[in-house]
């Protein structure tokens, strides 16, 4: 899959998800159901330990068909997978990788929980896959949006209605979003379907 | 950076901070006696005197801290303690989880132990050589949480060395810091022309090409004079012999393409070199 230049610089870019052969162990976190690189990174796993925490059910379902031996740990949803996330890095040591498949509502907030585990950019990757549905923070009252598909979404906080633009916070995980009519109230551009 | 009047001109060296960084009324350093001094260390022990003043210039961190780390691994050889001194002084008072190992040639070699055990208490761990102890750093890296970050100040052999094992053992290079104290390497001779205004400079064995640029009058810019920093990188033009790269600065394409060196501690193999300067 060929990235897609960002109209912005704070855009991510995620490249082809490959294994880090300088890790001695590695978890691999999937959140969405990419069976053709899942096929893939277990047809050739790496050196060393090799644990998948799958939070999609569908992604399960494939790996338990695929025969693979990897270790893995199935959490039912988003949620449950990023606690156990935690528990997983509250005990692992230095030498882990952490790879994270799914949309990037889920892989920036793992990506979020590895950080305060004190991981670098240079122990995670990152691969966006499944839905391109968008985590949305309004600038005006500071609320999560998530699921976003428009371009316009009501804000979950204060409910005013968001532009939602391309800048990206990786900090927070999410693209920012401001109130599309504060200039000219009820002047909005019609709704479409932009992150499918 | 310490401006020391040698006999023989002025001769500027750097020394690590070992006191408290919050105590802005004074500045400690800690200086050993080397037997084959070039000069600065046995000025300091011998001819200094109390009363004396001598030229500073202004403190630079080249070795700074993670200060997201979960957990610190502060790594001492030899005199390379003193920038310890101070990582652990700043961890004791941020109150941040932190451990220290010392490696030395003989007990009365260990310096600073005392203070780095008030600091740190029980997690002080000294690797005394003459009681045949060493410091593994495969046992020292091995199972640590996620989120530590090492720190070692110590010769050349053991930074390498550190960084091999942390590499194999799968530790990113992002939380693997080192400083290395380096003093300008002798040599054999050999002359710098300056490009720019036709100048030659000879360069002794026994100084590094930065000293003989400034004894000669020119002034190339420099801060850490111990290859790390960067300052005084500069574009070589010609030349006609072997570069002996000693910096931990440049890239090894950079060294390939033979048009970069760092004059405070790398030199060439005799003949002449070409600068724009």
């Amino acid at each position: 899959m060929s990235a897609a230049a960002p109209s912005i610089k704070s855009q991510p870019v995620y490249h082809a998800l490959e294994w880090d052969a300088a890790g001695v162990s590695h978890l691999l976190f999937v959140a969405a159901d990419d069976r053709p690189l899942l096929e893939r990174l277990l047809a050739a796993p790496p050196r060393g330990d090799l644990t998948v925490l799958v939070t999609d059910a569908a992604a399960a379902d494939h790996l338990r068909a695929s025969g693979s031996d990897a270790h893995t740990v199935v959490e039912d949803g988003l949620a449950r997978g990023l606690e156990a996330l935690e528990s997983f890095l509250r005990t692992a040591d230095m030498g882990l990788r952490l790879y994270l498949v799914g949309c990037e509502d889920a892989i920036w907030q793992a990506a979020g929980i590895a950080a305060r585990y004190g991981m670098s950019s240079a122990e995670i990757r990152l691969f966006q896959t499944g839905t391109k549905a968008r985590p949305v923070f309004c600038v005006h009252c500071r609320a999560m949006t998530r699921g976003v598909r428009t371009n316009l979404a009501d804000c979950s906080g204060c409910g005013r209605t968001l532009f939602v633009r391309d800048h990206f916070s990786r900090r927070l995980g999410a693209y920012m979003g401001f109130q599309i009519d504060a200039e000219e109230p009820g002047v909005k551009p019609p709704v479409e379907v932009a992150y499918p | 950076m310490l401006s020391l009047p040698l006999p023989g001109g002025i001769r500027r060296n750097p020394y690590s901070l070992v006191g408290d960084p919050h105590d802005r009324r004074k500045w400690r350093i800690a200086v050993r006696r080397q037997e084959q001094s070039r000069g600065g260390s046995a000025w300091l022990h011998e001819s200094a005197r109390e009363g004396q003043p001598l030229k500073v210039s202004m403190p630079a961190n080249l070795f700074p801290m993670a200060r997201l780390a979960r957990h610190h691994i502060l790594i001492a050889g030899g005199i390379g303690v003193t920038p310890i001194v101070s990582h652990a002084r700043e961890l004791a008072r941020l109150g941040h989880s932190f451990e220290v190992h010392y490696a030395h040639r003989a007990p009365e070699f260990g310096v600073l132990v005392d203070e780095l055990r008030q600091l740190a208490g029980g997690d002080v761990y000294c690797y005394v050589a003459s009681r045949n102890e060493m410091l593994d750093f495969r046992q020292l890296l091995a199972e640590r949480p996620l989120g530590t970050h090492a720190y070692l100040c110590g010769p050349q052999g053991m930074v390498e060395n550190f960084h091999q094992v942390a590499r194999d053992m799968g530790w990113p290079d992002t939380h693997v810091h080192s400083e290395r104290f380096l003093a300008p390497p002798p040599g054999e001779a050999f002359a710098v022309k300056l490009a720019r205004s036709g100048r030659e400079v000879a360069v002794p064995g026994d100084q590094s090409m930065l000293e003989a640029l400034e004894a000669a009058g020119a002034e190339p810019p420099f801060l850490c004079r111990g290859g790390a920093c960067g300052q005084c990188e500069t574009e070589v033009i010609a030349c006609d012999s072997a570069f002996q790269h000693n910096d931990l600065f440049l890239s090894q394409p950079e060294r390939d393409s033979g048009r970069k060196i760092m004059p405070c501690v790398s030199r060439i193999a005799g003949g002449c070199i070409t600068i724009n300067l």
